[in-house]
């Protein structure tokens, strides 16, 4: 039997190939996804041991609660030190500080940015073991004018940097003007700082300037030759007052790639994830390849069962064939996706993402996941058919006829199953969408099961309606095309499981991609309103770095006399509410600070409940209504807040709001924030103007904004289409991964197409003997193909619309309060479907143009 | 006086056809210089063994295949002069063509089918003709019906149907009959006996069966793709006889 799955397989390598290549790309995506991420983790990991060499201990400030990820650790007292130092086994330690958001501006005048990494300011050590920055070039700075710059940034030709030239640097104390002495190596051997981008001053300059006098972010230990390290930290702690910690190298790498692991392990998960789309929907091709080949192979099959193959022979040999076609499509897969990955790293490089260098990695975790996957799928898929056949009776073949597909039945037992299944799927997806889940993997997974039976339901219940419906929507063809598009027409509704089969993969494709846009627009609708409803300022002054805008530049802004600027600054924040309530619980949650007398003129916060007037900057608190319900709280109740420094302040509960926009649920003053901030930079400040004329008011901004080349200033309209456009990124991101969904569709339909032709060669002659010539026959199997996955695309469409207008109902309301669909561009959805169809149709159409009319007639 | 003109009542003509597949030791030569004319209102039968070239004389003829040498000649259109779509609209325009079996497609009834031809071409036709074809078929009542839901003698006559809806030039026919019983044979002989009396048509038919071939005014006996013989005014006896004669 393995002989015979072998030679079938040859005897339709064409038909094979094609539908194995839609596995290919289903494993080169897990591969690809599996292989970047290993890629990152080793190279992140390498890094984090790197920094780490010459240092055994980090002591920082402690946070109360949160991750390090989450938050700025508060700083230490400078005296630490030499407290430090002193401690018996101690060799050397030395305070250093690291300061997100200090941004140099070159010699045209342009800003140093990144797309993520830091742009950070700190401090050189004369042991560079410890700092571990090298010095490459000049000296290193001494003193208040002077800093070095990172030797990459030095050496990049899209940057104008000279030693000796002055320059603009943008600290959290304001714009500040140094003389570059010196260009430094991150690391050692290789630059190692991920793309960060580095300003070094000697400590006192730093400290003054990056706004922490007499105090380190960090300080690095290096113990004496053979001390004890687990020993050596517990007598470090002991020196340490409350709030500082001491952790060990090892602990750092570990916390490092816990850091680093928090966006590879969703970057490989989303990866995957597409992946998955991609091999689901080649299941449903393969499904349909196998069970067109075996209606062929009727007469091959009913001969072999005359001849003495059990049916289990009969299935085996099926599902050996499957399973063949699965390992060579694991293996090519192998290969393609280590192609995939090396072009993902090449495409973050483009993107200025400088990612750690490394090798691919290909594990064996890997390769085990590219051969389950590649067989598991298609030996899957194969599994009905492969049932299907080995039910052929043995005198199947003597009764000629059409193959067995096309008197499909088309009975109750598909309604039942397919409905069953449908109730299901969607009870899963609703589940999925409005369920309480701990965690997004069980509510993810639940989604993604719902969906994918959805997607079954929808191919096992398809046939029952699919020869209506292609008729009702081809019907137009005949107009335009009297006789081919009517046999357009007719061919794609001849065979409604075949014509399912083939719709089903773009049906898929296309309910995804529905679903996504109709979310974005929905999002971006809303947006729009908010901004429209809630925001009176004129202005909206953005950054594009992680830090966040210097405070300083809304003191500049209202010191130029502009207006009124209000800066926003979100932080976490941990909430204990018992006093006001029994049942009140402890939360961490996102805190606003902002000028509160002055919201008034940039936002419409929305008060329902008290009010602004009179607000105590010290002990007020504005909360959202929905908090309010949550936690139990009203008009007047105290409440705890535990900020990321350690410092504890109680707050009363002064005015409750019901608007939401870019603020968080918990507004206080920044008055109150300034005093407890790790950090001093604003997340984005509104200006409200009191020049009348806009084009005025914009020039006045921008002669304060040259301190601040980061900064972007833009009216409410471009502000919202900025925010439009970064999220039309992400669309068009999602939408390219669909694509390959799409992608494996247009293989289906060209293998199915090819199919079908194959089995109508001599329907194909006749015509061709009666005068239809080889346009007309070309356009006869376009437009049927055009008929077809516009029969997915309208089920695709309808299916979508519905998912997405359920995932827009189960998102909150304070994100998404409209649902918006986006019409003209779902039209344009089955327009491409249309498009693709035809395209799909080329090689098919050409191969039966070219058929010889009297090898067709005389096929047998 | 004038230049004589060429005879134009000759609705299909091979002159010196010869036809060889393969080449070198492999080639086979299917037709062999045969020199034929149909004549136009004529109904003619062509007879011989299994592989002596009638198959391949009704490709050639009926513009589906192209002759090695010589010339084919539908009315007076030189068929090696033409390009492949050319050839294909002589097909649609100007011949009928009516297989052993297959002739419909299954996804057009029975009346779609027979208008076949002049939907290719974008043309009505003549409804006046169409209408007496179609009532010549009997199958009145079946023409809103799929080829499969017609016994095989009703798709056969739908063929002929098809074939003469046209007004081509000339019908050809390779073993119509060959695939139905005897009765039904007989009525779709009947048919095209018809077609050729009442409607003036040309058809030139395969046939295997002396009783087939008696329907028609003239008979053409092929051996080894050369004409060996003929007989007008045959009877199923005489018939016999000759190919007896031949058989030897
Ligand atoms: N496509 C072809 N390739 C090679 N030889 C062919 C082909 N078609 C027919 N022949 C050969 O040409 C000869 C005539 O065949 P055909 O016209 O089909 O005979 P008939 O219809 O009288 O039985 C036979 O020897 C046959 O084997
Ligand atoms: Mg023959």
């Amino acid at each position: 039997m393995l002989r015979l799955g072998i030679k079938s397989l040859l005897a339709h390598k064409v038909r094979f190939a094609l539908t194995a290549s839609t596995i290919v790309i289903g494993v080169a995506f897990v591969v690809a996804s599996f292989v970047t991420a290993d890629s990152l983790r080793s190279g992140f990991d390498q890094l984090a041991e790197d920094i780490n060499t010459g240092t055994d201990y980090t002591v920082r400030g402690e946070l109360p609660f949160g991750e390090i990820t989450e938050a700025t650790a508060p700083a230490v007292p400078a005296e630490l030190v030499d407290d430090i130092a002193a401690v018996d086994g101690v060799e050397i330690a030395k305070g250093g500080l690291f300061v997100d958001g200090v941004i140099p501006v070159d010699g045209n005048g342009e800003a140093v940015t990144t797309f993520g990494p830091p742009v950070a300011g700190t401090n050189w050590l004369e042991d560079e073991s410890l700092s571990q920055f090298y010095l490459m070039e000049g000296r290193w700075p001494v003193g208040g004018g002077e800093f070095a710059i990172d030797i990459t940034t030095f050496e990049d030709d899209g940057y104008d940097f000279e030693l000796g030239g002055t320059y603009q640097i943008v600290t959290p104390t304001g714009p500040r003007e140094f003389t570059l002495t010196g260009a430094a190596q991150f690391g050692f051997p290789e630059n190692a700082g991920v793309g960060a981008i580095f300003s070094l001053f000697d400590t006192a300059t730093a400290q003054e300037v990056l706004g922490f006098p007499g105090e380190f972010t960090v300080i690095s230990v290096r113990a004496e030759a053979g001390a004890d390290i687990a020993e050596l930290q517990t007598r470090i702690e002991a020196v340490l007052p409350d709030g500082v910690e001491v952790i060990t190298a090892a602990d750092s790498e570990e916390e490092f790639s816990d850091a680093t692991e928090t966006f590879i392990g969703p970057f490989q998960t989303i990866l995957l994830v597409f992946a998955f789309i991609v091999l689901f929907v080649s299941m449903f091709i393969i499904s349909n390849t196998f069970n067109i080949v075996l209606g062929q192979r009727v007469r091959e099959l009913s001969l072999l069962r005359a001849v003495g193959a059990t049916p289990q022979q009969v299935r085996r040999s099926v599902l050996t064939e499957s399973a063949i076609i699965g390992i060579v499509a694991s293996v090519a897969g192998l290969g393609l996706g280590m192609l995939g990955a090396l072009g993902i790293k090449s495409l973050f490089n483009a993107l200025g993402a400088s990612l750690p260098e490394g090798s691919l990695p290909l594990t064996l975790r890997t390769v085990l996941w590219a051969v389950a996957v590649g067989v598991g799928f298609t030996v899957l898929a194969s599994l009905v058919p492969a049932i299907k056949a080995s039910r052929i009776s043995p005198v199947a073949g003597l009764s000629e006829g059409t193959t067995s597909e096309e008197r499909a039945s088309l009975g109750w037992k598909r309604l039942v199953s397919g409905g069953v299944l449908l109730v299901v799927g969607l009870v899963l997806t609703g589940l999925g969408l409005f369920g309480d889940f701990d965690g997004a993997t069980p509510q993810l997974s639940t989604l993604g099961a719902g969906a994918a039976i959805t997607f079954v339901a929808v191919s096992v219940l398809s046939p029952l309606v699919a020869r209506s419906v292609v008729s009702l929507l081809a019907r137009p063809l005949q107009w335009i095309m009297p006789i081919s598009g009517r046999l357009a027409r007719a061919n794609a509704a001849r065979n409604p499981r075949r014509t399912s089969a083939t719709a089903v993969a773009l049906t898929i494709g296309l309910a995804l991609v529905t679903m996504v846009s109709i979310v974005g627009q929905s999002l971006k609708v809303s947006f729009g309103d908010r901004l429209a409803s809630a925001v009176n300022a004129d202005f909206i002054v953005s950054v594009n770095t992680q830090a966040g805008l210097p405070k300083t530049l809304s003191s500049d802004i209202r010191a130029a006399g502009i207006g009124t600027p209000v800066g926003f600054d979100f932080d976490l924040v941990q909430i204990d509410s018992s006093g006001a309530d029994v049942q009140a619980t402890v939360v961490q949650s996102t805190l606003t600070a902002a000028s509160v007398s002055d919201l008034d003129a940039v936002v419409d916060i929305g008060v329902t409940e008290g009010t602004l007037d009179g607000f105590d900057p010290q002990t007020g608190l504005l909360i959202h209504s929905n908090v309010a319900g949550d936690e139990g709280l009203a008009l007047g109740d105290e409440v705890d807040l535990t900020f990321v420094s350690g410092d504890r302040r109680t707050v009363t509960v002064t005015a409750i709001f019901d608007g939401s926009a870019f603020w968080s649920n918990w507004i206080i003053d920044s008055a109150l924030y300034e005093q407890v901030a790790t950090t001093a930079f604003d997340d984005i400040v509104l200006v409200r103007s009191d020049i009348d004329d806009p084009e005025a008011a914009r020039a006045a901004i921008d002669e304060v904004m040259t301190g601040y080349p980061q900064a972007v200033l833009e009216d409410r309209q471009e502000f919202q289409e900025s925010v439009e456009s970064s999220l039309n990124t992400v669309l068009v991101l999602v939408n390219v991964f669909l694509g390959f969904a799409l992608l494996i569709a247009l293989i289906g339909i060209v293998s199915t197409l090819t199919l079908s032709v194959f089995e109508r060669i001599r329907e194909i002659g006749l015509l061709r003997a009666v005068g239809m010539t080889r346009r007309q026959m070309r356009r006869m199997i376009r437009w049927e193909a055009a008929a077809v996955s516009l029969y997915g695309a309208v089920v695709g469409v309808v299916l979508g619309g519905a998912f997405g207008m359920a995932t827009v109902a189960a998102i909150p309301d304070d994100i998404i309060d409209t649902v918006s669909i986006p019409a003209a561009q779902l039209v344009l959805f089955l327009v491409i479907s249309v498009a693709f169809g035809l395209i799909a149709a080329l090689f098919p159409a050409f191969r039966a143009s070219r058929m010889n009319v009297l090898d067709a007639i005389a096929d047998e | 006086m004038s230049v004589a003109a060429p005879p134009t009542h000759a609705a299909a003509r091979a002159v010196a056809a010869t036809k060889i597949y393969g080449s070198g030791d492999t080639a086979v030569r299917a037709l062999d210089a045969i020199d034929v004319t149909f004549e136009q209102g004529q109904f003619t039968a062509i007879m011989g063994p299994s592989g002596s070239g009638k198959s391949t004389l009704m490709h050639c003829m009926a513009g589906l295949d192209r002759v090695t040498e010589g010339q084919v000649l539908i009315g007076e259109t030189d068929l090696s002069t033409l390009s492949e779509r050319d050839l294909t609209l002589l097909r649609r325009d100007n011949v009928g063509f009516v297989f052993q079996a297959f002739n419909l497609v299954p996804t057009l009834t029975a009346i779609e089918n027979i208008m076949l031809p002049m939907d290719l071409a974008g043309t009505a036709g003549d409804s006046d003709w169409v209408d007496e074809v179609v009532g010549a078929t009997g199958l009145a009542d079946r023409l809103k019906h799929r080829p499969s839901e017609l016994s095989g003698g009703q798709q056969q006559r739908v063929a002929v149907a098809r074939a003469l809806a046209g007004k081509p030039q000339v019908i050809f026919a390779d073993e119509p009959t060959g695939n139905v019983d005897l009765n039904t044979g007989a009525e779709i002989l009947g048919f095209m006996r018809n077609a050729v009396d009442e409607m003036g048509q040309t058809i030139v038919m395969v046939t295997h069966d002396a009783v087939s071939a008696s329907y028609a005014d003239r008979v053409v006996f092929l051996v080894d793709g050369q004409i060996v013989d003929e007989l007008a005014d045959p009877t199923p006896e005489r018939i016999r006889a000759h190919m007896n004669q031949l058989g030897a």
